[in-house]
């Protein structure tokens, strides 16, 4: 039986605008409910401020990252601190509008459609990087 | 200028739904006019305006375990926090209130939650 990786799940979990809330429970669908056993998560700042270990996971294995705003801080962290990732996620292109402070920081109940549909486009990224894995 | 409230929001453990959850009471509460946060991944991005305001602000830091990423990246990116909170050191001074999940952090999260809220509103300068 050939190895599949672990997916790594990197969400940007921006704090100050509700694609962060987003981006954060549509990550937390995939890792607990859709593909529990295929992926894995790294707390972002972990990059900076880890021991190493999360580098290298995403140097050497592929990752997802899922950020709320055009800002791509998950994507642009991952890049610099570790490797390029496999997948990047924008959920702006999702809601059709760009994410900004002003709004309320959690998720509501007409995101919960949002999430639901990153959560399954993130599993299907899983599926494709597993099965393309060499 | 506001107070600045900056929580790990660790992913992987219910202690850092927990200082997200803290950190939204105070900035989205009644304490709203005196707290902001600010995306804490947008620190590891050299972002220019934000590292000002993190220079210019009393920072309060919010960290579900020990690699304290919101202390360090606050540091990082030039600032000095006023108050470095580590959630389980809050639970530990009441057991009753520890969180169930990441997923969720149930009744005794949420009295946690209020635990950290205290803390941030009864002043700084020290670790706790």
């Amino acid at each position: 039986m050939s190895f599949k990786p672990k997916v790594g799940i990197i969400s940007c979990s921006g704090e100050d605008c509700p694609g962060g809330s987003i981006s954060r429970d549509a990550t937390l669908v995939v890792l607990h409910q859709l593909r529990a056993t295929d992926t894995v998560t790294i707390c972002l700042p972990l990059f900076l401020a880890g021991s190493g270990a999360e580098r290298e996971f995403a140097r050497y294995f592929p990752t997802i990252t899922v950020d709320g705003c055009r800002k791509m801080c998950a994507a642009k962290g991952t890049a610099k601190y570790s490797s390029e990732p496999a997948v990047k996620i924008n959920i702006e292109d999702y809601t059709g509008a760009a994410c900004t402070d002003d709004e309320g920081k959690r998720v509501l109940s007409e995101d919960t459609r949002v999430v639901e549909k990153v959560a399954n486009d993130i599993a299907s990224h899983v599926d494709r990087l597993r099965s393309e894995w060499r | 200028m506001k107070k600045v409230v900056v929580p790990c929001s660790g992913i992987g453990k219910a202690f850092g739904a927990v200082s997200r959850e803290a950190t939204h009471l105070l900035t989205e509460g009644t304490h709203s006019s005196d707290y902001r946060t600010l995306c804490l991944p947008l620190l590891m991005t050299e972002d220019a305006e934000i590292k000002r305001v993190i220079e210019d602000s009393e920072v309060y830091t919010i960290d579900g375990c020990p690699a304290k990423c919101a202390s360090t990246l606050v540091e990082h990116a030039g600032g000095k926090p006023v108050m470095q909170i580590m959630v389980p050191k809050v639970l530990a001074v009441n057991r009753d209130h520890k969180p169930n999940t990441v997923l969720d952090i149930g009744d005794g999260g949420r009295l946690l939650c209020q635990d950290i809220v205290k803390i941030v509103l009864g002043g700084g300068g020290k670790e706790r």
